[in-house]
């Protein structure tokens, strides 16, 4: 299909669930050695007893960072097999995620817009935890293309 | 240009935690000290493999090659990595205890194995908000081909 009818068949309001996320020492651990964010927040359980400012946290908490492409992944899941490029995404961190927490992140479609040259999908993005808490909160833009950025030089 | 090597990095973010700028050292607009870097295949692998992105596009040539972007790419969010890759055991995004509260990024060009990427980063603001003390920073991404391949800003809460 071409971008335009891509574009046409999104609606306005249709959800993407993401897959749920378990935090462990090893995901820690995993997301240290592919980020290289070795920061103590993540490992070190007597550094955690420290305050900072007037925050506390109990024991170590998750990189913010990995709600980026758990996040990133809900949406390539979903765009990339459409033709859609991930264009932009904007959060922001609300809540610590600890040891033995479970996150699912979900994108809302917003907004659609066609302009001048593209076909562009906006979406309302949150990831909430095993409580229903929300931890991150967000916004992302997508473009469906004919031809990806880069390639046609290629 | 450094071929980046995962294995041959600092894990100790509390070496040289003296030499790193503090809130009241960090000046807007003043740049990070940078050094491009090499991405491999393998890199990108691990990358992805890590932080869970599983999509076949980030490790399987021969898949990658029968969709629209003709071969490997990076998962978006690679400019994590690239952040901690480019930046030495100086760079006060290291230091202990600090917070990241959130950050935007738009993708320009995807990132692709062979590419050698400079990062550009500053400082653009500090602010003080609830007792705490934010830095606002900017990165920009450039290829080897001089492209853009993505901008990011962020905020983080800096250690006292």
């Amino acid at each position: 299909m071409t971008a335009q009818q891509q574009f046409d068949e999104t609606r306005v309001g249709d959800v993407i669930t993401g897959r749920s996320f378990t935090v462990t020492r090893e995901t820690i651990q995993a997301f240290a050695d592919a980020s290289l964010d070795y920061n103590p927040l993540h490992f070190d359980d007597k550094y955690m007893e420290n305050t900072f400012g007037k925050t506390t946290f109990d024991g170590v908490i998750m990189h913010g960072m990995q709600n980026f492409p758990l996040i990133s992944r809900t949406l390539t899941d979903w765009l990339i097999p459409r033709g859609g490029f991930h264009r932009r995404l904007e959060t922001r961190w609300l809540k610590p995620v600890k040891l033995g927490h479970t996150i699912t992140p979900v994108a809302t479609f917003s907004a659609k817009r066609q302009t001048d040259k593209g076909f562009w999908v906006l979406f309302d993005i949150s990831v909430t935890n095993q409580d229903g808490d929300l931890v991150a909160t967000g916004n992302a833009m997508a473009e469906f293309l004919d031809v990806i950025p880069g390639t046609a030089a290629a | 240009m450094t071929v980046l090597d995962l294995d041959d990095f600092e894990t100790d973010f509390w070496k040289d935690v003296e030499k790193r700028k503090t809130w009241d050292e960090i000046i807007p607009g003043e740049l990070r000290d940078t050094t491009p870097v090499t991405l491999t295949k393998e890199v990108i692998a691990r990358f992805a493999a890590g932080v869970g992105e599983d999509n076949p596009i980030y490790f399987d040539e021969d898949y990658a090659k029968t969709t629209p972007y003709g071969g490997i790419i990076a998962p978006p969010s690679i400019h994590i990595l690239l952040m901690f890759a480019c930046t030495t055991t100086e760079d006060w995004m290291r230091s202990p205890g600090t917070i990241n509260a959130g950050q935007n990024w738009s993708y320009h060009f995807p990132i692709r194995p062979g590419d050698t990427i400079t990062m550009r980063g500053t400082a653009l603001d500090r602010f003080i908000r609830k007792d705490r003390l934010f830095a606002v920073h900017e990165n920009t991404f450039t290829n080897q081909h001089g492209q853009i391949v993505c901008t990011g800003r962020g905020q983080t809460i800096r250690p006292q």
